[in-house]
C-alpha cells in the first residue's frame, strides 16, 4: 500500500472507547489519512479477523527530543553499545541505524514508537531558550506526530510578573513564550524549586516558601500558570509536576497543590514520583489511596501515573535540585546544565532494584493509583519515559494491570519493607480490560490534551490504527501489533517496521497582547544571552494548530 | 543592513551582529571583533565545480562523488564545522548509507573533556546563566580575550545581570597559559603541578587541612578558600586547549571541582570553543547515533571508537574514500594525505583544495546558508543567509544521499 490510499480494516474486534465501540466487530475505512464512513467495493482490505483493533497509542508525557535527553544520550554509550539498532528493511523512504538503551538515538526512538503501536508522543519538558534543538530532533523523529511542552514554572520574567501581581501579563507572555518555542502545552517543574537551586537556596519545600527571597511562592506560580492556561483556552490544561518529587511525605504537598486548584483544569503529572508517606528518619509508605482518592472525586484533576519499573532507566528533568541528592544517595554520574532565566536540567542514570526497598514501594505505589482509580478516562498510562522505565515496558505494565495472577506473582519477588499498610500488599483484585487499557493508552491521553482527531477512530478522526494478534501473554501482543496505521500509512506490516513517514509537528500559537512584546524585548536586551529576535523558532514544517480545533 | 546576525567566528555565537552588504559583499561589520572580521571577512568564497581538476556540472560531480564512495570499502566521512546543523545532519545521513567512518574535525582536541564528561557526568550552565548569576569566576589557564574576544563583555563580566552586582575573578596561569589581569587572587602553577594544586583545591573544600605544602602549592588553600565566598562559580577553561606541556588531567581535575563546588555552593564549568558548528556536529551526531564524536557505521549501526585519536588514525586505518563536508580546514592534516586517499570535498572552498578527485564549492554556514548552528554552550542560534551562492551544502549533500541511495537500490542483490 502506497501513502494515503483506500484501505478497509477487515472484521476485527474494535476497541475504540470515545465511541462506544467494546470489542465489536466493525470495520474501519480510511482514506486520505482520515477515518470515512464507507469505502466504494473493491477498495484494498487488511484483514484483521481475530484481531484487535485499537486507535494509534498516544504517549502524554515522555522525554525523547530535548536537550536534555542528548545530555543524558551522552552519558551512557555503554547502554547504546549493548543495544544496536540497525537500519529497518523499509520498503521505501530513508531508513536509518541508531542505537536504543534507556534514551535511543532519534530514528530508532521512531521505529521503537512504531513498533509499539504509538503513533503521537509529546516531550513533556523543553525549556524555551533550546525549542531549536527538540524541533531538530523531531525532524529526526520519524512514525510519530509529535510536540513539547514549554517549561515555565521558573522563569525569570514570568516570576517577576508574579511578583508584581501582573497576572494578564503572565498569561500574555505564557501565549507568547508557546508561540516562540513551537510548543503545544504549559508545563510547570518543581515550581520556583529550580529557581531556588540556581540561586543558591538549593530548593523550596512548601508551597508558602518564598523563592530566592522574592514575593512570589510555588502556590501563587501555580496559579498563575493554571490561570493563564484555562484563559487561553489551550487544549491541555497545565501539565504539572509538584513541588518535592521523590521525597518521603510528600503526598501533602501533591494534595495540597491539588486543593489549591480546586475547581481549575489541571494535569498533575508523573503521580506515582509524588504519592509518598511516611516521615524522614521513620521510613517509607504509600500514600496512593489518599491521592487517588481526591483524583477520583475532582474531576477537574487528570494525571498520568509515571510507573516504575524494574531495570535500568534514566532520570532527566529540569528538577536539577532532585538530582542533585540522588547524585548525592547514589553516586551515580550526574549531569547539571542551568539554562538561563527559564529552567535547569539534571541527569542521573539509575536502576530500579525489585530488592530495594524504595524501588518496591514506588513500584507499588504507580500500580496502586492505576488499580484504585475510578476514573480511566483521568488516570492515565506513562512511565516518564526514560525516568521510571523505558516506554518499551507499557507491554509489561498493561500484563501488570490486565493479569493478576503475574502481578501478584511479581508482587511476592519485590522488598517488603515499606509495603505494610499498602493496599496492593492487601490484595486489589482489580483487572483492567481491553477497553480501560485503550483508554489509559489511547483515547484518555488524546482526551486530555485536546486532540480531538487523536485517539479515536469515529469518522474524521487520524487514521493512526494498532492491530494486536491476540495472545494469552498480553505482554507479548502488546509488544508486537502485527499492523500499525500511521495517518493512513501501513508502516507495521506483519510485526514489521516497513514505512517511516515524517510525523506532523503539534503545536500553538495562541493569541496575546503586542504591549508584551515591547517589554519582553527590553528584558531580553537586559538579560538574554540570545537576541530578541533570534530567540522564537521560525520555519517549522506543519502550521500551528488552531485552538478550539486540535489535529 | 541587517541586525541580529549570528556570528560562528568562535564559540561565543554572538548574535547581535549588525552587517552591511554592499555590491554582493560584507562591507561594514559591528560591533568591531576581530574574529568576526575574519570570520566572515567580505563574504566572497569560491563557486567552482570541479572533478579531476576540470569544472563540470553538479549533477556530473555528484555521480562522480557517489561513485567514488560508494565504490570504496572503507569510506570516512568528516563533518567541518563551517556547515549548519542540518547539512551536519545529511552528512551523518551519507556516512550511514556509506557504512563509513564519520568525525568532526575537533574531536582530537576536544574529546578529552568529551571522554570524562561522559565517565562522571558534568556541572554546566548555558552562557547567560554565567552572565546572570556568577559572582565569583574562576579562569583557570585561559585569558578569554585572546581567542574569544567578546567572552567577558558579553558574559563572564557582563554588566547587565539580574542576580548579580559585582564580580570577583580568580586568575590561575599554567606554564605560559596565562589567566586575566587584574584579578582579585591570582597565581601560577608550573605545568607538572596544576593536577596537584587542583585536588589540593578539591581537598580543602571537602575540609581535608593537606599537610604540609610546598610554596608553589600554597596558592591552591588560598584559592578554595575565595571559591567558597562565591554564590555561583563559574570556572572557565579552554576545552580545546592542547599542546605541549598541557596536562591532559587538567580537564578530570575542572569537572570533578566544578561537580564538588555544587555542595558548599553553585558552579558552573564554562568550556570555551573554538569557531564554527563544532558544538553542532557533536549534537546532531549523538541524537542521530548516540555518540558524540568518532563513529563507525562499518557494522551496519554505529559503533564507538571513543578511545582512538579522530583524523590521526585515518592514514593507517584502511581509509580508501574521504568524504569532507566542509571547509578545508582538516585537510591541511598530515593524515589525511589527499593524494593517498581519494577525496571527496563538498563544503566552502572545497576548490581550494588540491588533490581532491571532486570538489563542489558551496557557502558558508551562517554567511550564505540559513539554518542552526550551536554555540560553545550548546544553545542553537538561527544563521541567516547574508550574501548568495548558487549551492547550499545541505541541498548538495542532500543530492549526493538520493544519488547513493538510487545507486544502492539498483545494485543486483
Amino acid at each position: 500500500m502506497s501513502a494515503k490510499t483506500r484501505l478497509r480494516i477487515v472484521g476485527g474486534a474494535l476497541h475504540d472507547p470515545a465511541n462506544g465501540v467494546d470489542g465489536e466487530e466493525r470495520d474501519v475505512c480510511i482514506e486520505d489519512g482520515r477515518v470515512v464512513a464507507s469505502l466504494p467495493d473493491g477498495a484494498p482490505t487488511l484483514d484483521a479477523r481475530g484481531m484487535v483493533v485499537m486507535p494509534g497509542g498516544v504517549d502524554i508525557h515522555a522525554h525523547f527530543a530535548s536537550s536534555s535527553c542528548n545530555h543524558a544520550r551522552r552519558l551512557i554509550p555503554e547502554e547504546h553499545a549493548a543495544d544496536p539498532a540497525s537500519p529497518p528493511r523499509l520498503l521505501d523512504g530513508e531508513s536509518r541505524s541508531g542505537s536504543g538503551g534507556t534514551v535511543p538515538s532519534t530514528f530508532t526512538t521512531g521505529y521503537r514508537y512504531a513498533g509499539l503501536g504509538y503513533t503521537t508522543a509529546f516531550d513533556a519538558a523543553v525549556a524555551p531558550l533550546l525549542a531549536r534543538h527538540s524541533h531538530a530532533e523531531l525532524d529526526d523523529t520519524p512514525c510519530v506526530d509529535a510536540g513539547i511542552f514549554a517549561l515555565m514554572g521558573n522563569d525569570e520574567y514570568l516570576l517577576r510578573q508574579i511578583e508584581r501581581g501582573e497576572r494578564e501579563r503572565a498569561r500574555d507572555y505564557a501565549a507568547w513564550l508557546l508561540g516562540a518555542a513551537g510548543a503545544y502545552a504549559v508545563k510547570i517543574v518543581n515550581p520556583g524549586g529550580i529557581e531556588a537551586w540556581k540561586a543558591g537556596q538549593r530548593n523550596v519545600t512548601g508551597l508558602d516558601d518564598e523563592v530566592s527571597g522574592r514575593k512570589v511562592t510555588p502556590r501563587a506560580i501555580l496559579e498563575a500558570l493554571t490561570d493563564a492556561a484555562n484563559q487561553l483556552g489551550l487544549p491541555h490544561p497545565v501539565h504539572i509536576h509538584c513541588n518535592n518529587l521523590g521525597v518521603v511525605g510528600n503526598a501533602a504537598t501533591t494534595l495540597a497543590s491539588m486543593e489549591t486548584l480546586a475547581g481549575r483544569r489541571a494535569h498533575f503529572t508523573h503521580l506515582q514520583f509524588h504519592c509518598y508517606g511516611g516521615e524522614p528518619g521513620k521510613g517509607w509508605a504509600s500514600a496512593a489511596a489518599k491521592v487517588i482518592e481526591y483524583v477520583n472525586a475532582h474531576p477537574e484533576v487528570s494525571v498520568d501515573v509515571g510507573q516504575v519499573m524494574f531495570g535500568p532507566a534514566m532520570t532527566i528533568t529540569a528538577d536539577a535540585p532532585v538530582e542533585y541528592l540522588l547524585h548525592q544517595s547514589s553516586g551515580r554520574r550526574w549531569t547539571n546544565i542551568d539554562i538561563e532565566l527559564e529552567s535547569g536540567c539534571g541527569i542521573v542514570p539509575l536502576t530500579y532494584k525489585e530488592k530495594t526497598a524504595v524501588s518496591a514501594l514506588q513500584w507499588v505505589v504507580g500500580l496502586e493509583l492505576f488499580l484504585l482509580s475510578q476514573d480511566p478516562w483521568r488516570v492515565v498510562l506513562s512511565t516518564d519515559h526514560p525516568n521510571g522505565g523505558s516506554f518499551l515496558s507499557y507491554p509489561a505494565l498493561i500484563q501488570l494491570l490486565m493479569d493478576r495472577a503475574v502481578r501478584d506473582d511479581r508482587l511476592k519477588q519485590v522488598n517488603q519493607r515499606f509495603l505494610a499498610g499498602s493496599a496492593l500488599a492487601d490484595g486489589l483484585a482489580r483487572e483492567y480490560t481491553l477497553n480501560e487499557i485503550a483508554i489509559v493508552t489511547r483515547a484518555g491521553p488524546a482526551r486530555l490534551l485536546g486532540l480531538q482527531a487523536k485517539g479515536q477512530l469515529g469518522v474524521g478522526a487520524d487514521a493512526d490504527v494498532t492491530i494486536y494478534s491476540r495472545d494469552p501473554d498480553i505482554a507479548r501482543m502488546f509488544s508486537t501489533p502485527r499492523y500499525v496505521v500511521k495517518g493512513g500509512t501501513l508502516i507495521v506490516e506483519e510485526g514489521q517496521l516497513r514505512r517511516a513517514p515524517a510525523g506532523r509537528r503539534l503545536r500553538l500559537a495562541p493569541g496575546y497582547d503586542d504591549a508584551v512584546v515591547r517589554d519582553l524585548r527590553k528584558h531580553f536586551e537586559a538579560y538574554s544571552s540570545v537576541s530578541f529576535d533570534n530567540y522564537p523558532v521560525r520555519d517549522l514544517r506543519d502550521a500551528p494548530l488552531v485552538i478550539g480545533r486540535t489535529a | 543592513m541587517l541586525q541580529s546576525v549570528t556570528c560562528l567566528g568562535c564559540g561565543c555565537g554572538c548574535d547581535d551582529l549588525t552587517v552591511r552588504v554592499r555590491d554582493g559583499r560584507i562591507a561594514e561589520l559591528s560591533p568591531p571583533c576581530p574574529v568576526a572580521r575574519q570570520w566572515f571577512g567580505d563574504g566572497s568564497v569560491p563557486r567552482e565545480i570541479r572533478t579531476d581538476g576540470q569544472s563540470t556540472t553538479v549533477e556530473q560531480a555528484v555521480e562522480a562523488a557517489a561513485a567514488l564512495l560508494s565504490g570504496a570499502e572503507h569510506p570516512v566521512v568528516i563533518i567541518a564545522p563551517d556547515l549548519t546543523t542540518r547539512a551536519q545532519c545529511i552528512a551523518i545521513a551519507v556516512a550511514d548509507a556509506l557504512r563509513a567512518e564519520v568525525d568532526g574535525t575537533t574531536s582530537d582536541s576536544a574529546a578529552a573533556g568529551m571522554l570524562v564528561a561522559q565517565r562522571r557526568g558534568r556541572a554546566a550552565a548555558s552562557l547567560g546563566e554565567i552572565k546572570n548569576r556568577a559572582d565569583m569566576v574562576l579562569f583557570w589557564a585561559v585569558d578569554p580575550r585572546e581567542r574569544y574576544p567578546r567572552y567577558l563583555e558579553r558574559y563572564a563580566a557582563a554588566e547587565s545581570a539580574t542576580h548579580v552586582r559585582s564580580r570577583r575573578f580568580v586568575s590561575v596561569s599554567v606554564g605560559d597559559d596565562r589567566g586575566p589581569e587584574p584579578a582579585e587572587l591570582a597565581a601560577q602553577f608550573a605545568p607538572g603541578e596544576e593536577v596537584d594544586a587542583l585536588a589540593i583545591i578539591q581537598a580543602t573544600l571537602r575540609g581535608r587541612r593537606p599537610g604540609e605544602l610546598p610554596p608553589r602549592l600554597q596558592p591552591a588553600v588560598a584559592i578554595a578558600e575565595r571559591l567558597l565566598q562565591g554564590k555561583y562559580i563559574a570556572v572557565v577553561h579552554d576545552a580545546e586547549a592542547l599542546g605541549a606541556g598541557r596536562d591532559p588531567q587538567r580537564v578530570e581535575g575542572l569537572l570533578a571541582l566544578t561537580q564538588l563546588l555544587n555542595g558548599p555552593t553553585r558552579a558552573a564549568l564554562s568550556s570555551l570553543r573554538a569557531g564554527g558548528n563544532r558544538s553542532g556536529a557533536e549534537a546532531a551526531l549523538t541524537w542521530q547515533t548516540g555518540y558524540p564524536m568518532r563513529v563507525s557505521f562499518r557494522e551496519g549501526h554505529p559503533h564507538y571508537h571513543a578511545g582512538r585519536a579522530g583524523l590521526e588514525r585515518l592514514g593507517s586505518d584502511g581509509a580508501d574514500a574521504l568524504l569532507v563536508a566542509g571547509s578545508v580546514a582538516p585537510l591541511d592534516h598530515p593524515a589525511l594525505a589527499l593524494g593517498r586517499i581519494p577525496a571527496v570535498v563538498i563544503g566552502p572552498r572545497a576548490s581550494a583544495m588540491a588533490g581532491a578527485r571532486v570538489a563542489i564549492d558551496t557557502g558558508v554556514a551562517g554567511i550564505h546558508e540559513a539554518g542552526t548552528g550551536y554555540r560553545m554552550d550548546e544553545v542553537p542560534l538561527p544563521l541567516t543567509s547574508l550574501l548568495e551562492h548558487p549551492r547550499g551544502a545541505a541541498a548538495t549533500l542532500g543530492l549526493l544521499l538520493s544519488v547513493l541511495r538510487r545507486r544502492a537500490e539498483a545494485k543486483p542483490g
